[in-house]
């Protein structure tokens, strides 16, 4: 770690100087090895990708400077960032292809009778009944939206590519698939369903 | 979609609880999560006590599959730094 002296965010703020140039040199070295480090073994990943990976990573941190608090070294911030682009990329390419016909659809299915098998957790009477009041709460408390998204985050689609398809933003997918959790889990508390119900539940 | 099973899994259902058991009234959302996830990440490496913006991107994480992918790689890099 030979850089943690430098003052990253000044330095690369400092336009038309020579240590600005040098200094998003330095990091564009610092994103490619890490990033070389972390997709190391993926198949999907060529060393054009890397290149493509650690310029956009570049530029999105220099866009982003003024969010830098100095919580945490500045390279651990920016690998952060550059690893999402990575990945968000990565995830992107493997479902191109889905649309939003088919989420809204398969996300209809988890209202069908026989999508959530009774003793889906287990057949003694609290789970299926912690079950049978899921399913219910799913038909009832949710929109086709909030079904949707969720279906989609169990079939592991990239959450970028259900909010692209749900033509929101990324917070407002966010808080929609919070406020369907938190429904739901009012549901199960009318229910008298306590968290220690719910930790017994998923721990099979 | 991959849509060869016609009803869910028990370990899809069991997924469904398990979000809502770790479901809270404030959450971090990704965006968030992204912003305070070095702090996080060098903390943990440290051990370092938890503190309340830690505490709630250890909550996302358990939460969200990409943003523990994305974290997973960056600790792969602390790591190899070290
Ligand atoms: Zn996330």
């Amino acid at each position: 770690m030979a850089h943690t002296e430098i003052d990253w965010p000044a330095t690369l703020r400092a336009t038309d100087s020579v240590e600005q140039a040098a200094a998003v040199r330095e990091l564009r070295d610092v994103l490619q090895t890490g990033l070389r480090v972390a997709l190391n073994g993926r198949s999907d990943v060529s060393e054009a990708h890397l290149e493509d990976f650690t310029q956009e990573g570049v530029v999105r941190i220099l866009a982003r400077l003024d969010q830098f608090q100095g919580r945490s070294k500045f390279t651990t911030w920016a690998q952060a960032i550059a690893l999402n682009v990575a990945f968000t990329e990565l995830r992107r390419k493997r479902w191109q292809d889905v649309s939003l016909d088919a989420l809204m659809a398969d996300g209809e299915r988890m209202t069908e009778p026989g999508m959530i098998a009774d003793n889906a957790l287990g057949a003694d009477e609290d789970r299926m009944r912690l079950v049978a009041v899921l399913r219910q709460a799913i038909e009832n408390d949710l929109t086709p939206k909030q079904r949707a998204a969720i279906m989609g985050e169990l079939r592991e689609m990239p959450f970028d590519q259900i909010v692209e398809l749900l033509g929101t933003s990324r917070s407002a997918a966010y808080k929609m698939l919070h406020d369907a959790r938190r429904a739901l889990k009012q549901r199960l508390h009318e229910a008298g369903i306590t968290g220690a119900d719910i930790q017994n539940a998923f721990s099979l | 979609m991959k849509q060869e099973e016609e009803r869910l899994t028990s370990g899809q259902v069991g997924s469904i609880v398990k979000m809502l058991g770790l479901t809270t009234d404030r959450e971090f959302n990704c965006t968030e999560c992204l912003q305070n996830v070095s702090e996080f990440a060098e903390s943990q490496l440290a051990g370092k006590p938890v503190t309340e913006i830690i505490a709630r991107v250890e909550q996302h994480l358990a939460l969200c599959p990409e943003c523990s992918e994305e974290y997973d790689a960056l600790r792969k890099i602390l790591q190899a730094g070290q």
